[in-house]
Order: structure tokens, then C-alpha cells, then sequence
């Protein structure tokens, strides 16, 4: 898993595997194997070496709240570097990134079940997935397979059932 | 005792008093603005009154509101808190007018106190030593040499006008006086338009020194010992201890009966607490009384086991004060950090919001004195102190490791707060060693930011990571490509994407 952080008009890089209890964290040119769980809601352990971190994390409207040793930071979940972040809402089809489109799933007049996916987009070696939002029928498949998809532009039509 | 205590004000001094109210077989009635409706206080007491609107001048200052509420549900005493109303003889003659006990001195000796330099020459001739100063009407070069000679060097030049140190001169002996002054006028001329300065003794290494006093109306005075309070930001408090680094027992005598004289010749009743400034020499000068119970109270129960609001309640109900100054001491070291939504690496600008989650510390001699919960929401409304963390050990050095501790376990989401702030103040080898000034925060602390440099610190990110990644759905972003030999998500652990930047 790839996440990108903003803090401070930073962006930071983190990529994240997970083994059960065990999850190895790339960042900043090093590996960090830890073993971690959740005491409580929001309340992590994390083993590192010989080290405990003990933190706490909220998540807010926009943001994430990590408590760690009595400071708090303020930190954004962000989209891939250089993708503005749209707003998500309920039954939004509108790619969430600018890239390529590498499998269209569905034709028009298809039916669809809610989470069924539709197209896959790829942008930065990620596949990013356009999944129904609801059960519907397709009115109309805006673009084709190696299209190329702009931020915002919608995917598919979706006509609601 | 009084059957029922109607408290005039909020947060967590409202929860303190309603507190010792109830160990006393007190009913208590919360008053609350609509924005405060579901708060510790209101859900603490007995009864509540809504007083509306949530601008203080149509709540928690409405004087009208608030005693007509009283009378309405039957209290028979008012207890102000501090802030609000807790000050203003207004109110305290409103309680009286209608047969309502007020808890704390009389409208007069509020009034007094009130009246700054009033309460400087009741003290001078009561034999207490204020700050020399001219505050006089001749405005004239001549006169004010004369005067400043008279009050001796250093010395301060300050515009009547004043604020943010502008038509402000430190002058160091009288050969430069005149010129001190007249550069002083001139900037006090262009910056506020008027030229009127005053002149004080400047003290050098100043440190906020306050007694703490109890009185009953039957002519029992006592003090329990002092509370050093320097750490101030923008002119407030925000870290209290006792005893004083600096205090000595002689100094602690002369300055607690001055303490007491003070009382003594205001008439004052209930509790209250005298300020001084404290030179680098150890001069001290009185400055005012504060008419109320002090936000920094706890750190004294702390060291003298006594409970002071409980006492406020029993002398105003008529009760003797029983307390005698030979039999109190004090015991270990106490201090009190004053926990604010608000941003110290941004002029500390209040900040609000939605509290996400609530945690205080808790552990031996921990003590929290709080109205705020998770969930609950910090408005602009009102003063954006949140809690108060009051931590007291055998000595100084340990109290302070203990406060360290506490304060880093102190979890407040949902809003900026002080905390992080708080125990760099503490780390400080400075306030270590006791060298603490009011100038402290502006010397040491003048550009302080949280995170240096804007950097995560590496536990945060891997925090992140770890939470997210047992968060994830999982689904939505998913690798690709394992076709494809190159693909960095074959090396990933060994392989990162973009710098850290």
C-alpha cells in the first residue's frame, strides 16, 4: 500500500506492507519492521526494536490527528503527487486522478450492482478503480481502453435504478 | 451552609465548584449559553438555567438574567467563578439588593481593588511597598525630570497610551532622562496620539509573585504561602508553582504579612490573592488583589492540603474561619500547567473545533481539573483555557519530571493546544534551574515552532502507516503490473518512491 501524507506543506512518501502483526514500512530510504496492534480505538502499539511507540490517531473531518509523546500533528491523507484532490460524494463518477484508462468493465445499457467496478484507471504504476455507486443502469461509457482521463472528467454515465 | 449554589459561569472552574459543593451537601444550579448546553458543568449540577444566547454580554455576563434566574429556582448564593462577573462590584451589590449571598468579598473592597491606584495608596499607607512611579498630570519636560529623579534608576518611560512596548524607554541613569522622554512622547505622539507617559521604577529580572489569602468576616486573616507565576504569555499565566524557586523563609514572612496587611486594610473577606512584582534583588512591591479565586488555587490545596473553594463556601455562609497561620505549612512542590486550544507557533491564536478525543493523564498526585470531554466542542465564545493538569511531588525537580510525563500523555485531538508547548517550557534548562523571569516565554521561546523545520517526526509517519494500513478498506488502490519484472512494487522495502519531501 502506497499512502502519501501531507503535514506542513510537506509530502510525505510511505509505502506500507502488512503481515498479520508484523507490517514493514518504506520510508525516507528505510525499512522499518514493526509490530503493532490496537489497544483501543485509535490507540496503537507499535513495537520498533527495542523501542514502544505509543500513539493515538483520530481521524477528523479532513485530516488525521497523531498523537505521539505529547505532540499532536495535524496531517492530510493526499492524492498522488501533483493530483488536485476532488471531493468525494455519494455517486460521484468523476476519475479522482489524471492518467490512463486501462480497462473499461462495462458497455452502455449494461446493468450494474452497487461496488461492481466500471473502469480502471492507471496513474503512477496504480490502478485506481471507478466502482458503481449504486444499482443502475449505464447510459453511456464516456471513454475507451489507453484513453487518456483528466482529474474530474466523468467515466461513465450511470443511470440510477 | 447554604441550601442551594447557583454558579455563574462555565468550564471547568464551574465543575470545581460544583464539586465542592456537592462534598458539602450543597444543590447546585449551572447556568449555560446554548453552545454549552450538553458540558461537563451542566451535566455535573443539579439543575441548570439557559441563559440563551451565547455572546457573554447576554449570558455569562448578564447580571439581570442571572439573578432573576436565581431567585426563579431558589438559590440562595452565587458563586462567580473567576472571570466573568467574579470582579464586578456591580454584581455583587445586584446579589445583595435581592437577598442573594455572594460568593466573595464585599461590593466595596471589589471596588477598591478595582481601582488600581486607589488600592496602590490604600497600600502605601497601610505600610506595603508599591512599584515608585509618577502617574501625575504635568507633562512638562522639567516636571518630569524631577519627578524621575525622585522615583531613581533604572527607570521606566511608558506612553499612558501603551502597548506592545511602543513610547516604551528603559532608562539606565539620568543623563539620559530628558532625551528618554522626549523620544517617549514622540512615539506615543505618532503611534496612539497622545504624548502622556508615565514614569515607574523599571525592575530588573522581574518575577509575579502572588499570596494567597483567606479571610472571614469575623477578623481572622491568614495567608498560605506564595505562588510563583512568571511563565506568562501575552500577559497570562499559563504555568504556576509553588513554592517559588527563589523564595526564601524571611522573604516568605515579610511578604505573607504584607499579604495579610493588605487584607487587613481593605477589609476583605473570603478568599483572595495579592500580586507582587519581585525584583531580581528580591525587592518586592505590590501590585494588586484579585478579588476571587484564582485559576492557579490547586497548586496551594496541593501543598497545604486545604481545599479553598470549600472554605469560600463556609465563610460565606457565615462560618469562622478555624484555620490558624501558625499550624499551616507547606508540603512538597506543586505546579499547574493552564492546558488552551491555541496555537503557540502562531502568536497563540485560539483554535476550534471538535474535540475527537479526550485523555488526561492520571497517576499519583495527578490532578485535572477539567470541563471538556471528547466530542465536545471549543467555540469562539470564550476564553479557550480547556483544563488545567496541577501535578505536585516531593521536591521541584521531581514535580517538574512528573509534569513532563503527564504532559505526554495528555491527549487532546480535535484542536490545537498548548500541551506540546508546555513541556519545552518545562525542558527548558533555564526553568530547570529556576531562572525564571516574565520575560521568559518572550526571551526563550520568541519564534518557537511545534515541528522544526515542518518535519514529521519518524514515529508519526510510521503511526500513520500502520494505522492506515489496518484501516484500509485495501481495495481501492491496488498493485499492478506483476508482470512486469521492473516494476518497483516488486522491491517494495527496498525501494521508494519520490523523496521525502
Amino acid at each position: 500500500m502506497f499512502i502519501n501524507y501531507e503535514h506542513e506543506n510537506h509530502v510525505y512518501n510511505v509505502t506500507v506492507e502488512r503481515r498479520e502483526k508484523q507490517y514493514f514500512i518504506m520510508y525516507d530510504n528505510t525499512e522499518y519492521t514493526v509490530e503493532a496492534e490496537e489497544i483501543k480505538p485509535g490507540y496503537l502499539k507499535i513495537k520498533l526494536g527495542d523501542r514502544v511507540i505509543k500513539c493515538v490517531i483520530t481521524e477528523g473531518d479532513k485530516e488525521k490527528f497523531v498523537f505521539v509523546d505529547g505532540d499532536v500533528f495535524n496531517v492530510k491523507p493526499v492524492e498522488l503527487t501533483g493530483v488536485k484532490k476532488t471531493k468525494e460524494k455519494e455517486g460521484d463518477l468523476s476519475s479522482p486522478i489524471s492518467g490512463k484508462v486501462v480497462n473499461v468493465k462495462v458497455k452502455n445499457e449494461d446493468k450494474v450492482k452497487k461496488g461492481d467496478i466500471l473502469m480502471v484507471i492507471e496513474a503512477m504504476k496504480m490502478e485506481y478503480l471507478i466502482r458503481a455507486p449504486y444499482d443502475g443502469k449505464i447510459k453511456k461509457v464516456n471513454f475507451k481502453e489507453k484513453d487518456q482521463i483528466e482529474i474530474g472528467e466523468i467515466t461513465v454515465e450511470l443511470t440510477k435504478k | 451552609m447554604f441550601k442551594k449554589v447557583l454558579i455563574a459561569n462555565r468550564g471547568e472552574i464551574a465543575v470545581r465548584i460544583i464539586k465542592a459543593c456537592q462534598e458539602l451537601g450543597v444543590k447546585t444550579v449551572a447556568v449555560y449559553s446554548e453552545v454549552d448546553k450538553n458540558t461537563p458543568h451542566v451535566n455535573l449540577a443539579d439543575e441548570a438555567v439557559d441563559l440563551g444566547d451565547p455572546a457573554p454580554i447576554e449570558s455569562y455576563l448578564n447580571i439581570p438574567k442571572i439573578i432573576e434566574s436565581a431567585q426563579t429556582i431558589g438559590a440562595d448564593a452565587i458563586h462567580p467563578g473567576y472571570g466573568f462577573l467574579a470582579e464586578n462590584p456591580d454584581f455583587a451589590q445586584a446579589c445583595e439588593d435581592r437577598g442573594i449571598k455572594f460568593i466573595g468579598p464585599t461590593p466595596r473592597v471589589i471596588s477598591l481593588m478595582g481601582d488600581k491606584i486607589a488600592a496602590k495608596k490604600t497600600m502605601m499607607k497601610a505600610g506595603v511597598p508599591v512599584i515608585p512611579g509618577y502617574h501625575g498630570v504635568k507633562q512638562d519636560n522639567v516636571s518630569l525630570i524631577k519627578e524621575g529623579k525622585k522615583i531613581g534608576f533604572p527607570l521606566l518611560v511608558k506612553a499612558a497610551a501603551g502597548g506592545g512596548g511602543k513610547g516604551m524607554r528603559i532608562v539606565q541613569s539620568e543623563e539620559y532622562l530628558g532625551e528618554s522622554i522626549e523620544s517617549a512622547k514622540r512615539e506615543a505622539k505618532s503611534a496612539f496620539g497622545d504624548n502622556t507617559v508615565f514614569l515607574e521604577k523599571y525592575l530588573d529580572r522581574p518575577r509575579h509573585i502572588e499570596f494567597q489569602i483567606l479571610a472571614d468576616g469575623y477578623g481572622n486573616v491568614i495567608h498560605l504561602f506564595e505562588r510563583e507565576c512568571s511563565i506568562q504569555r501575552r500577559h497570562q499565566k499559563i504555568i504556576e508553582e509553588t513554592p517559588s524557586p527563589v523564595m526564601t523563609p524571611e522573604l516568605r514572612k515579610k511578604m505573607g504579612d504584607a499579604a495579610v496587611a493588605v487584607a487587613e486594610a481593605a477589609g476583605y473577606t473570603n478568599a483572595g490573592t495579592v500580586e507582587f512584582m519581585v525584583d531580581g534583588d528580591l525587592n518586592f512591591y505590590f501590585m494588586e488583589m484579585n478579588t476571587r479565586l484564582q485559576v492557579e488555587h490547586p497548586i496551594t490545596e496541593a501543598t497545604t492540603g486545604i481545599d479553598l473553594a470549600k472554605w469560600q463556601l463556609r465563610i460565606a455562609s457565615g462560618g469562622e474561619l478555624t484555620l490558624k497561620q501558625k499550624e499551616l505549612y507547606q508540603r512538597g512542590h506543586a505546579l499547574e500547567c493552564r492546558v488552551y486550544a491555541e496555537d503557540p507557533s502562531n502568536g497563540f491564536l485560539p483554535s476550534i473545533g471538535t474535540l475527537e478525543k479526550v485523555e488526561v493523564p492520571t497517576g499519583p498526585n495527578i490532578r485535572n481539573d477539567t470541563g471538556i470531554e471528547t466530542g465536545m466542542e471549543v467555540t469562539p465564545y470564550y476564553d479557550p483555557m480547556l483544563a488545567k493538569l496541577v501535578v505536585s511531588s516531593e521536591d521541584r525537580g521531581e514535580t517538574i519530571r512528573k509534569t513532563i510525563w503527564a504532559l505526554s500523555h495528555y491527549v487532546v485531538l480535535g484542536v490545537t493546544t498548548n500541551i506540546p508547548f508546555l513541556k519545552r517550557v518545562l525542558e527548558h534548562d533555564e526553568f530547570m534551574r529556576g531562572n525564571i523571569t516574565t520575560h521568559f516565554i518572550e526571551n526563550h521561546f520568541k519564534d518557537w515552532t511545534i515541528a522544526k523545520g515542518g518535519w514529521l517526526p519518524v514515529d508519526a509517519v510510521i503511526a500513520l502507516a500502520v494505522y492506515d494500513s489496518m484501516h484500509s478498506r485495501g481495495d481501492e488502490i491496488v498493485r499492478y503490473k506483476e508482470a512486469d519484472p521492473h516494476s518497483p512494487w516488486k522491491h517494495v522495502g527496498r525501494w521508494r518512491m519520490g523523496a521525502g519531501v
